[in-house]
């Protein structure tokens, strides 16, 4: 059975959110956290590049978003690190569902949903993109 | 520092064995704004059908940017360009985990290196999978 959705709500952007500044405070909890020491994260002047998926979506975002099946999972990312993050800066992040397909398995169908979120630091440039699947079991 | 020309197809990253605490867990799930019970709470967790507290996705993705960055070392000369992670079996804490990584590919042209890199169980069971490519600066 095919997966039924709105074909036009396929990389629509909803909603940026507002620049949410870098504090180095917060870098340093993150790599404590997370059990980082290396020199050259831990002191908060550069965060650790897993810190690009920290930032979350709009409030409003996944409400654009069908809900397939029964609560849905994590099921994994794609990330590309396109330039460090630094403290100061001022991170934006906008988000559009990249692709919506089914799987079956032996557990039975899955409906996933891909979001790609591109962030931007204060200078427009781009600092990661971001693919998250999320996974519904119908 | 790492140079593109110390790398070879088969080398290998780790094993690293880690602990994580289910306190640690939290403080991360906490530190990232994931209220979710599932990451917090056993009781809450096992009322979504878990067996137990999980790590969120993205401290899975955490550990092992760091299995990688911890490679490449302070010195640079390397960058963490891209990371692909799928999560096949929730990653419960309060257990010890073992990272480890295989270089699979070297393209000269473009001086990376293609990595891939899993999270183990103490059943050597393979609980999340990824991909990541380094670039070398030369």
């Amino acid at each position: 059975m095919a997966v039924n959705y709105d074909p036009n709500l396929i990389g629509r952007v909803f909603e940026t959110t507002d620049p949410v500044e870098v504090k180095a405070e917060r870098i340093r909890s993150f790599c404590e956290a997370l059990g980082e020491s290396s020199p050259q994260y831990a002191g908060g002047e550069v965060a650790p590049p897993a810190y690009a998926v920290t930032f979350r979506n709009g409030r409003h975002f996944f409400q654009h978003v069908p809900r397939f099946g029964r609560a849905g999972f994590d099921a994994g990312k794609d990330v590309e690190f396109v330039r460090p993050i630094r403290a100061g800066d001022k991170i934006t992040l906008s988000s559009h569902v990249k692709e919506i397909y089914e799987k079956t398995g032996r557990t039975g169908t899955m409906v996933f949903v891909v979001v790609r979120s591109t962030l931007k630091n204060q200078n427009g440039e781009e600092v990661a993109h971001i693919d998250h699947r999320f996974m519904n079991r119908t | 520092m790492k140079n593109f020309a110390d790398v070879q197809i088969g080398d290998t990253l780790g094993p690293v064995h880690q602990f994580i605490s289910k306190d640690q867990c939290r403080n991360y799930a906490r530190q990232c704004g994931l209220d979710a019970p599932r990451f917090t709470d056993d009781e809450g967790a096992r009322k979504e059908g878990l067996p137990g507290m999980i790590l969120p996705g993205n401290m899975s993705l955490g550990i092992l940017s760091k299995l990688v960055t911890d490679w490449i070392g302070a010195d640079g000369g390397a960058r963490l360009v891209r990371l692909s992670t799928t999560y096949r079996v929730p990653v419960q804490p309060d257990r010890t985990l073992t990272l480890q990584g295989f270089i699979t590919h070297a393209t000269e042209a473009e001086r990376t290196a293609e990595i891939d890199v899993w999270i183990e169980n103490e059943d050597a069971e393979r609980l999340v999978t990824g991909t990541a490519t380094v670039q070398f600066d030369k």
